[in-house]
């Protein structure tokens, strides 16, 4: 790692010598106390391995997010019982365990909580990104495990047992089986082929030749019927809808090859094709199996939408203050909500005044300022106000609920995109199979001596595998160089319309800027301070706050100190510094006068004693390198556009500063779905690339979608590309290997077909011996695996 | 080669064995997790914590 970034999360760390840890007797810079306390904990107790397995670690991972405190609730007998199984003093949770990235993240939290007295196991599936865990419950509770894991920097959320089923574990198991099914078939025929074969050369007794074509149909059979029983099923489906699919034309050739072989075993036939059957199984089998594994990376829905909304609720009722499981919330609850909290349903603002932010719901920048009977969305943080609301609506009947919804009738409605190159293949199968069945009874008529090698050749010559493996192979290799390239690949199809895209969305807030806002310019207007010292005197004031604007005011070092600091709702923060009251925000506010220019809520004044000292200018910052990237994105032709549910100001701002043309400001989910369909009528696949929960829709609905990885979980339950750390230019990348993969892939192709067209007139003419067209069709496969395998060097020197 | 009459069914026995070891093994969850077991491997589970001793 280099001199300045942290040892633990990789953050840019600006000075090395502040915070530290030693690191087998050397000393290695971190960038905050929190990083220090989880690398230290890593550290003392073993587990240093964990920093040398990790992926290369991702800017901001593993940062500690809460206060171990706060998870004492689930201690309590009835958050046990909401969150694990209990019976007697056993219980067993499933917790969703966030900001996981790795195997090395995996094998730290169990060992980590191997070692926790109670425990009796812990399993991670970094897959699912959930933990089970069994422990003893008068030893320790679920706040401590939850409070451990926190400490750890991830990001706990237990899950209460009926959400914990994971359909995507049954998936796996029921494609395993029908991959060693199809595999163990495979392995058994071209065994029994080969000697078939030898047989064919040496002469072979009619009985054995019988017999050992009997053991085929017998392991083939379930192959066929097991194995590729998805295939039949989606076919029909397919027909039903009357949508065939690249199912139909596989299910075709299966099922021929199948009876085909059948027949010519009960009427001692020239050749039977239950190689060809099992091998065109296996490969589309293991296919499908990697395309699942891709898939099964990306985030499911339920735990994103309830990783937006708190845990638990302080419900106000006749009898108090109580906590309670936010799954017991009703309509009609009065909820208490503390500044810095999730509004965790929609409701009425009935008592207080306070800012919420709803940056992630509506890409609105500029916090927005609620009271006594303004309506609240779930989702959305409540910043500065201690309030009480009314609740309305929970769960999936909120603003949240509706949004994923959308998003989830978006996934359905997009564009059936046309799988060029599997739909290829499957064609040339079916071509090669009538081919074969011409062959061998036209060879009949002319010498029936010879009719049955000719035949043999042919089939083995055109084997399809090579076919079949063009696609998977070269999806499997961009699949894992895209991983290593900081790009998390949830759906294969993604890398084919990646590469074939003319234009690209952005979204404003989060993705092309920072979301959050920095002081970009200061104005001083009583010249006996300095900028310095107006910055450090803000930092000091805002400390009390939770506003996203204190963020910008955050410096590494202050030794100002502020005395009975006081936040008024809406207006800003005061406090005594050196025995003189200062006041930062509003004109108004900071002076106790009129303003004398617009109020804008991205300008914040410092006053003293009612005199004005210096005026800050906040904007949101686009992200380092955007302009680079939209550079090299235009130089690759795709149009960007600029999409955001912000205001048109702000929108044209960053349109400028990154010399995008097309941009449109305040749109709703509902526009921005509307504005990508548009741009698929006229013909052209488009990428978009957002990361709040308003993304959502759109990101289900463009050909192709790319949520970064700090955004909303719900914006990456849509996207086919998740974007490891901080950077845009792995999208450029991305296009790139997507565009190499799908050259590859037509290159495999042309390879398949070509050599079919050589090779199948010379065998169909009897010119190729069988050991001959065997060679050919290993060389073949190998040559379209090779090629294939060149991805996997794609980006390097 | 009438031998074969014998051990070709006798390998199809095995081999229904083996399918079954193995379904049996994905239903027990022993196949839920593909990626950490693999990495597992190289990590030292023995580093023991550095100051204070486990005994």
């Amino acid at each position: 790692m280099s001199e300045g970034t942290c040892f633990h999360c990789a953050l840019p760390v600006e000075r090395t010598d502040e915070f530290q840890v030693e690191v087998e007797g050397e000393l290695r810079p971190v960038c905050c106390p929190g990083c220090k306390a989880v690398a230290e904990l890593i550290l003392a107790t073993g587990m240093s391995s964990y920093y040398a397995m990790r992926e290369p670690p991702q800017p901001g991972a593993g940062k500690p997010l809460e206060d171990a405190a706060e998870w004492q609730i689930y201690d309590r007998d009835d958050m046990l019982n909401a969150f694990a199984d209990v019976s007697g003093d056993h219980a067993e949770a499933t917790v969703y365990v966030g900001k996981m990235y790795c195997a090395a993240c995996s094998w730290l939290i169990e060992t980590t909580l191997a070692r926790v007295p109670g425990v009796s196991s812990a399993d991670v599936n970094p897959v699912t990104h959930r933990l089970r865990v069994h422990f003893d419950t008068t030893d320790l509770g679920l706040g401590q495990i939850l409070a451990r894991l926190a400490q750890l920097g991830y990001d706990p959320q237990p899950l209460a047992p009926e959400s914990a089923a994971r359909p995507e574990v049954a998936e796996q198991r029921a494609a395993l089986k029908r991959l060693l099914v199809a595999s163990l078939g495979m392995m058994q025929v071209m065994m029994f082929a080969v000697g078939l074969y030898a047989g064919d050369f040496q002469g072979m007794e009619a009985s054995m030749q019988y017999f050992l074509r009997l053991v085929s149909f017998v392991v083939t059979t379930p192959v066929v019927f097991y194995a590729a029983r998805p295939f039949f099923a989606g076919a029909w489906r397919g027909v039903v809808a009357r949508m065939p699919g690249m199912d139909l034309p596989v299910s075709i050739a299966i099922s021929a090859a199948y009876i085909g072989s059948i027949y010519a075993m009960m009427t001692r036939g020239p050749a039977v094709w239950f190689d060809s059957v099992v091998m065109f199984v296996f490969f589309l089998t293991l296919g499908r199996f990697l395309e699942m594994r891709a898939r099964h990376r990306s985030i499911d829905r339920s735990v994103a939408l309830s990783t937006l909304l708190p845990n638990t609720v302080v419900r106000v009722g006749a009898d108090g203050e109580t906590t309670i499981p936010s799954s017991q919330l009703i309509s009609g609850d009065v909820l208490l909500v503390r500044p810095g909290e999730p509004i965790p349903a929609d409701g009425i603002l009935i008592d207080g005044t306070t800012t919420v932010d709803e940056a992630l719901l509506t890409g609105e920048t500029e916090p927005l300022a609620k009271s006594t009977g303004d309506a609240l969305i779930a989702g959305s943080i409540n910043l500065d106000g201690l309030i009480r609301m009314r609740v309305e609506r929970t769960g999936s009947d909120t603003t949240l609920g509706a949004i994923s919804r959308l998003s989830e009738r978006a996934r359905y409605a997009r564009p059936a995109f046309v799988q060029t190159a599997d739909r290829i293949a499957s064609y040339i199968v079916i071509a090669i199979l009538l081919i074969a069945v011409l062959v061998a009874t036209t060879w009949y008529f002319i010498a029936p001596d010879r009719a049955f090698v000719i035949t043999l050749s042919v089939l083995v010559v055109t084997c399809p595998c090579a076919l079949a493996l063009a696609t998977p192979a070269a999806f499997a290799t961009a699949g894992t160089r895209m991983s290593e390239l900081h790009l998390l690949l949830t759906n294969g199809n993604a890398i084919e319309a990646l590469s074939v895209a003319r234009r690209i969305l952005f979204d404003k807030t989060g993705t092309l800027t920072r979301g959050m806002p920095v002081i970009a310019t200061t104005q001083i207007f009583d010249h006996s301070y300095t900028e310095q010292q107006c910055l450090h005197i803000a930092a000091a004031l805002e400390t009390v706050s939770t506003h996203p604007i204190a963020n910008a005011f955050a410096v590494a070092t202050n030794d100002v100190i502020a005395k009975e600091q006081r936040i008024t709702i809406g207006e800003g923060v005061a406090g005594t510094i050196a025995g003189r009251r200062w006041r930062l925000g509003r004109q108004a506010f900071a002076t106790d006068r009129e303003s004398t220019d617009a109020d804008k809520a991205t300008t914040v004044y410092l006053g003293m004693d009612n005199e004005l000292i210096a005026r800050f200018d906040l904007e949101d910052e686009i992200r380092p390198g955007a302009r680079e990237t939209l550079a090299e994105l235009k130089g690759l032709g795709l149009r960007p556009a600029l999409v955001s549910g912000d205001n048109a100001v702000a929108v044209q701002r960053v349109a400028e500063a990154l010399d995008i043309d097309e941009h449109y400001s305040g749109c709703a989910p509902e526009d921005k779905l509307d504005i990508i369909r548009a741009a698929q009528q006229t013909g052209d696949a488009v990428i978009m690339v957002g990361d709040g929960i308003n993304d959502a829709p759109v990101l289900a609905g463009a050909d192709a979608s790319v949520a970064p990885v700090h955004g909303a979980l719900l914006a990456q339950t849509s996207a086919d590309v998740i974007m490891l750390g901080e950077s845009l230019s792995p999208l450029v990348t991305g296009v790139r290997l997507a565009r190499k993969t799908m050259q590859i892939v037509r290159q495999n192709l042309a390879w398949a077909v070509v050599y079919n067209a050589v090779a199948l007139p010379l065998a169909a003419a009897g010119l190729v011996p069988p050991w001959a067209a065997a060679i050919g069709m290993s060389a073949s496969s190998l040559i379209v695996v090779l090629n294939a395998l060149r991805l996997s060097r794609f980006g390097a020197a | 080669m009438s031998i074969l009459y014998i051990l070709i069914p006798l390998a199809l026995i095995i081999l229904g064995v083996a399918v079954w070891a193995f379904f049996w093994a994905v239903g027990a969850g022993q196949f839920d997790d593909l990626d950490t077991p693999a990495v597992r491997i190289i990590m030292d589970d023995d580093d023991k914590p550095p100051e204070k001793s486990e005994r």
